[in-house]
């Protein structure tokens, strides 16, 4: 397992902070989002240390790894949920305790320290707003370096930070400091972003420090359980795993305690179920060390990319029903995908897309292979590139090039005449068309149209008509 | 008897000829990069060739169960051509790719000033790409020319055991044979050597560090040449262990110094070629 699935105790508000990580642990979660309220480890109380260190100890115990989070809502201000803010009047309230929280962290060793903005009063124009946050959170990093803690903003629906771009943003204008990351919670990124959570995986990337797991609606901010929004749970675990996330993603339910030990054992059967699947996505370790390297030097990936055969291997990634690797690609296959997953993290939009088609250009067989294999997980960022490769593959004869060519980016952004010809080619050359991804969503009229006339014209020379071609025209007959 | 060639020019041949290969035991080769007949007049068309390499011809022998494997270089007689020499400066980044597995063919044509810069030239790159070379030696004046080509890999620092001095004949033979470097034959219907003067040569200085080629290419020339001459070697009282020797192993050690040779079977090919009475007979066959 590439991260450490964990549930968050602001889940468990109905039990002491011991009983919460023992059922959490118990359940098999691995890591925890410890939210730092006044009954779950007070950051005002006078004994604090004490306290501290027995958590610290119970989460060793445990085997839990941990995120500190500080979204409590009557913690500051017993009668206005969640004030003062950072951009609030009182703001400086919110900084020392963030520098608490910070402290905690250190003690706890903890992976971060999570925090919003907060709501901006109406009262407060936009342009303060925004300095509010660059001094608090500046603020907060001057405490938080000497201790070598970790910060996490979180986009929040509704406060002044809702949107990843705007966390980048105030990341980049305090000039990109190394221990300011991000939080994300995949539920928001369908509740108000304009991209799906998997494709928000993929901007964050390498800035990742927490990640918060839970189900959401267009349009609603409610935490729901998994399978009662519209979250692609599946995809977005094997987005996480892709780009290397490696930290904690607990579970984020903060409305459910009433029936905590129940919604977060449900929930832990949900996440296995729709983890990536391991033995299809081997992780050597020699790509674990590339995509770190790509991460800190995209520059590497010039070297790493052509070496990838020579280190995971070659042979197809199932091998007993697909030798050669036209459905499922090889081990190299993945590995170079992943690799770009790393890159993805990384790079702007347009350099992505130069390094994708400079990849393409400069690449053997295997690495054009590769890249056309990684546009599924990195294609949407780069889609102008991404076609220009995906149209340069199917003119090849390569079958491996064609079969590599039609995956889910082709099925997303190809055109459909392109599409249908290449489906027509996989149909010539033999590559199986359970290769082509969104088979059944784009066959129309027009391909059964083709494929009919091609079936025609092998019976008119006496050749076998391909499997493959009688089902489609079956499919739509 | 399995095959590999270590040294053939496939882009220039056809499927017949692949299949051909593919039944005489060929089941691995090397193609070296080197002039097409027509001259170039841009690195655009070095690139594309070489793309070819490490792309399509790959592809295409992969189809008839061959294992291709290449070499990338400027070949000596363009490296005189000043539209030409600019391709070194793209070669590291083919250096680096799965199955290139040398540097070549570099080399003496006419022995030019231009010649001798990018010979050396690409030595250097051989050594900082942890590659062996591949030196062709010239047509004309090849005694003089393999001498001076054996001087300048000394310079180099390249160490002998990582090159193959190539078209060697009678006349060369010897010096080759005391540096250290492999000794490379090309088998032709007529010009440079044939079956049974390489028996004599592997009677006289055995069958250590000895590589046969076909070198076949556009001209006049046969790819079944390597299993013609393990033939003769039969017939001349040579076990099938010394055929093995120089028609496999020899080629898999010198080449397997780049640590990028792939040699197992393709997918629905056959593994080595069952033998019959010293014949190879292809068995199943491939799932084309």
């Amino acid at each position: 397992m590439t991260f450490h699935l964990g549930y968050g105790t602001n889940g468990f508000s109905n039990h002491r902070l011991d009983d919460a990580l023992d059922v959490i642990a118990g359940l098999g979660y691995t890591s925890v989002a410890l939210t730092l309220d006044h009954h779950h480890l007070d950051p005002f109380a006078d004994d604090l240390p004490a306290r501290v260190a027995h958590v610290a100890a119970r989460l060793d115990r445990l085997g839990l790894r941990c995120v500190v989070e500080t979204g409590a809502r009557f913690l500051l201000d017993p009668r206005r949920k969640h004030h003062p803010t950072l951009v609030d009047e009182a703001h400086d309230v919110r900084v020392d305790f963030l520098l608490r929280a910070v402290r905690v962290a250190a003690e706890l060793n903890a992976d971060c320290v999570s925090f919003w903005s907060g709501i901006k009063p109406a009262e407060v124009p936009r342009e303060e707003a925004w300095r509010r946050m660059r001094s608090g959170v500046a603020a907060v990093l001057e405490g938080a370096t000497p201790l070598g803690v970790t910060l996490g903003l979180e986009p929040e629906p509704g406060m002044f930070v809702q949107h990843l771009t705007q966390a980048l943003r105030l990341r980049e204008e305090l000039g990109s400091p190394e221990l300011l990351g991000i939080t994300l919670d995949v539920g928001h990124c369908v509740a108000v972003e304009p991209d799906d959570a998997a494709t928000c995986v993929r901007r964050a990337g390498g800035l990742l420090v927490n990640v918060q797991l839970d189900d959401m609606r267009p349009g609603v901010h409610e935490h729901l359980e998994f399978g009662e929004g519209e979250l692609d749970l599946r995809g977005t675990l094997a987005a996480l795993a892709a780009v290397g996330y490696a930290g904690v993603a607990a579970v984020e339910l903060p409305r459910h305690s009433h029936a905590a030990p129940d919604v977060a054992g449900r929930a832990f059967d949900a996440l296995r179920a729709a983890m990536p699947d391991e033995p299809a996505r081997p992780r050597h370790p020699w790509l674990a060390d590339a995509q770190r390297a790509v991460r800190r030097d995209p520059v590497q990936i010039g070297r790493l990319f052509p070496a990838a055969g020579r280190r995971v291997g070659r042979t197809a990634a199932r091998p007993d029903d697909d030798p050669r690797g036209l459905v499922h690609g090889t081990l190299d296959d993945s590995a170079r995908a992943e690799l770009l997953g790393a890159l993805a993290t990384v790079l702007d939009d347009d350099a992505l897309s130069a390094e994708l088609l400079a990849l393409y250009r400069h690449g053997d067989d295997a690495e054009k292979r590769g890249v056309l294999r990684g546009l599924a997980l990195v294609g949407n960022r780069a889609v102008d590139a991404g076609l220009e490769i995906v149209r340069d593959a199917l003119r090849t004869n390569d079958v491996r090039l064609v079969a590599a060519a039609l995956g889910p980016f082709a099925a997303e952004h190809l055109d459909q005449h392109g599409w249908r010809h290449g489906v027509l080619k996989c149909l010539f050359t033999g590559v199986p068309l359970a290769a082509v991804a969104g088979l059944e969503r784009r066959t129309d009229d027009e391909l059964r149209r083709m494929v009919a006339d091609y079936t025609a014209e092998r019976t008119a020379a006496g050749r076998d008509v391909p499997a493959d071609a009688a089902r489609l025209l079956g499919r739509g007959m | 008897m399995r095959i590999f060639d270590p040294h053939v020019h496939m882009t220039s041949r056809t499927t017949d000829d692949y299949e051909a290969m593919h039944a005489a035991g060929v089941r691995a080769l090397v193609e070296p990069a080197f002039w097409l007949g027509q001259p170039r007049t841009s690195v655009g068309s070095f690139t594309d060739y070489f793309d070819a390499l490490i792309g399509w011809e790959r592809f295409r022998a992969a189809q008839f169960g061959i294992r291709h494997h290449c070499t990338i270089a400027l070949n000596p007689k363009e490296a005189n051509d000043p539209r030409c020499t600019p391709v070194l400066d793209v070669l590291p980044r083919y250096l680096e790719k799965d199955g290139v597995v040398a540097v070549g063919e570099i080399g003496f044509d006419s022995m030019t000033p231009e010649e001798d810069e990018a010979f050396a030239r690409q030595l250097q790159l051989a050594i900082e790409h942890d590659l062996p070379a591949l030196v062709h030696t010239p047509h004309r004046d090849k005694a003089a020319g393999t001498r001076r080509t054996l001087d300048l890999v000394k310079e180099s620092g390249l160490p002998f055991e990582r090159v193959a001095v190539d078209h060697l004949n009678e006349t060369t033979v010897r010096a080759v044979a005391d540096s250290g470097a492999w000794m490379g034959f090309s088998i032709y219907p007529d010009t440079k050597m044939d079956e049974e003067r390489m028996v004599a040569i592997l009677k006289e200085y055995g069958t250590t560090r000895v590589l046969v080629n076909s070198a076949a290419d556009w001209g006049r020339s046969d790819p079944l040449k390597t299993h013609k001459t393990g033939l003769a070697m039969l017939a001349a009282g040579f076990t099938e262990s010394d055929v093995d020797d120089v028609l496999w192993r020899n080629p898999v050690e010198f080449y397997g110094q780049s640590g990028r040779l792939v040699l197992d079977d393709l997918p629905g090919f056959s593994a080595a070629p069952e033998t019959f009475s010293g014949n190879s007979v292809l068995r199943g066959g491939g799932d084309r």
